[in-house]
């Protein structure tokens, strides 16, 4: 299986379903679907890099490596950051729910 | 024929082509966008992940790895379930079910929710094999479906998860929802896309009944984020075709047998599988959009067991609804 320790965090059921009503087979669902995840992965870590103290980046890196999926990553971050992880996650994943939703309003708009 | 003839959809194709265009162009510059600022902010961890070998375009791929590895040296690489519960043995599990079968025989659904209740963890995850092993016995004994967490060496990403509304499947070239069967309320219409395995007939007078139900009854997993989904075509897309599985809500005990003709959900929706009109409505009832299931492939080897509602549950239970969640 494939899991990532933040998966359970995540929810964009909206650019989902703009993605359905486009994609008119398989390979392009999932290259949409690959699209997402790849900006999503770096946003995410963005958002806990830009938290993590500098001097924290290596060992949490290490343990991401080793355990990508593993869930107590979370509490981890929650330690060393001090702050809800899990708040911040999920709003950095709005964010970038509005601003794709946002760009499909548009063009809706103009047609 | 029914439908319309190609020359006929040519004007319904090109604004979606072109608004499939539009979308991955959007997408794909907010990738470069996110990965080009990510590499000016973190070039210390740029430097460390490229060492390492993982590119954060690919973290699904490392993830699949990592685990696939575990699961091969049968190490339990995943977090030890927050919230677990101290499950009885497969035997515990049989010899109660069979007590509280003799005591109350006639509501076979409030024991199969009890029981789930009391084996599953609060919130949908990955599942060990000693608690995938008791509920095979309990959906054996209760429901009395052979279902198996895994068959022929096949395992789901994740046996426990949740499951999320789908739209109908074009069944045929020109399938269209004026010929379509609908779910009397809430029907949610069909997607404009073919599910992963194409059209079940490729005209409309080659659509069997069998495959009327297996269109009716789908179920969608998520073949594309198995490890060895790529390595091991096309013996996976096979063998994946049409796999009948029992789902089984574990709030209100209503279980299906659907046949698997479609890939997803994206990792990203959290949702872990999907289910046709049909199938979520006997699920949950007509409002019925996501909620916790089990997923076990049915063990079918000479296909007697038919798609659809498992009317196991004919007795309606106070306070759990016999169809609504």
């Amino acid at each position: 299986m494939s899991k990532l320790f933040f998966d359970h965090l995540v929810s964009l059921e909206d650019i989902e379903k703009e993605i359905k009503k486009v994609a008119t087979s398989k390979e392009e669902k999932e290259e949409l679907w690959g699209l997402v995840d790849e900006i999503m992965h770096h946003k995410v870590m963005g958002c806990i890099l830009d938290k993590l103290p500098r001097d924290n980046h290596e060992e949490f890196l290490e343990m991401f490596h080793k355990h990508p999926h593993d869930e107590t990553l979370i509490d981890y971050l929650q330690e060393k950051i001090g702050e809800n992880i899990e708040e911040l996650i999920k709003g950095e994943i709005g964010n970038l729910a509005f601003e794709i939703l946002n760009e499909i309003k548009i063009k809706a708009e103009k047609e | 024929m029914g439908g319309k003839l190609p020359t006929q959809t040519y004007h319904d194709i090109a604004p979606q082509k072109a608004n499939f265009e539009y979308l991955r162009n959007k997408l794909k510059l907010k990738q470069l966008e996110a990965k080009k600022s990510f590499a000016e902010k973190f070039p210390h961890v740029e430097k460390f992940l490229k060492e390492k070998g993982i590119d954060l375009s690919k973290l699904r791929e490392h993830s699949a790895k990592i685990i696939g590895a575990g699961a091969i040296a049968g190490t339990l690489l995943l977090t030890p379930p927050s919230g677990a519960k101290s499950l009885p043995a497969a035997s515990e599990v049989l010899e109660k079910i069979k007590a509280q079968k003799a005591e109350a025989p006639d509501v076979p659904q409030k024991l199969l929710v009890d029981t789930l209740t009391q084996a599953l963890p609060a919130y949908p995850r990955p599942l060990t094999k000693p608690e995938e092993k008791n509920l095979e016995q309990v959906f054996q004994n209760v429901i009395e479906i052979p279902a198996k967490a895994s068959l022929e060496g096949e395992h789901l990403n994740t046996t426990y998860g949740y499951i999320g509304a789908e739209q109908h499947l074009m069944r045929y070239p020109g399938d269209t929802m004026a010929t379509h069967p609908k779910i009397p309320a809430g029907d949610e219409g069909m997607a404009p896309g073919r599910g992963a395995w194409g059209y079940f007939a490729s005209t409309k007078s080659g659509l069997t009944p069998q495959l009327i139900e297996t269109e009716k009854w789908y179920a969608v997993v998520q073949t594309l984020y198995l490890p060895d989904w790529v390595r091991r075509q096309p013996y996976l897309r096979d063998w994946y075709k049409y796999r009948k599985v029992l789902i089984v809500n574990t709030k209100n005990g209503n279980a299906v047998v659907a046949a698997i003709a479609d890939s997803g959900p994206a990792a990203w929706t959290g949702k872990q599988f999907g289910g046709s009109p049909e199938v979520m409505e006997y699920l949950g009832g007509a409002r019925y959009k996501k909620g916790a299931v089990v997923v076990f492939f049915v063990d079918d080897p000479e296909n007697k067991v038919p798609l659809g509602p498992v009317e196991y549950n004919k007795v309606n239970v106070p306070l759990v609804a016999l169809r609504n969640i």
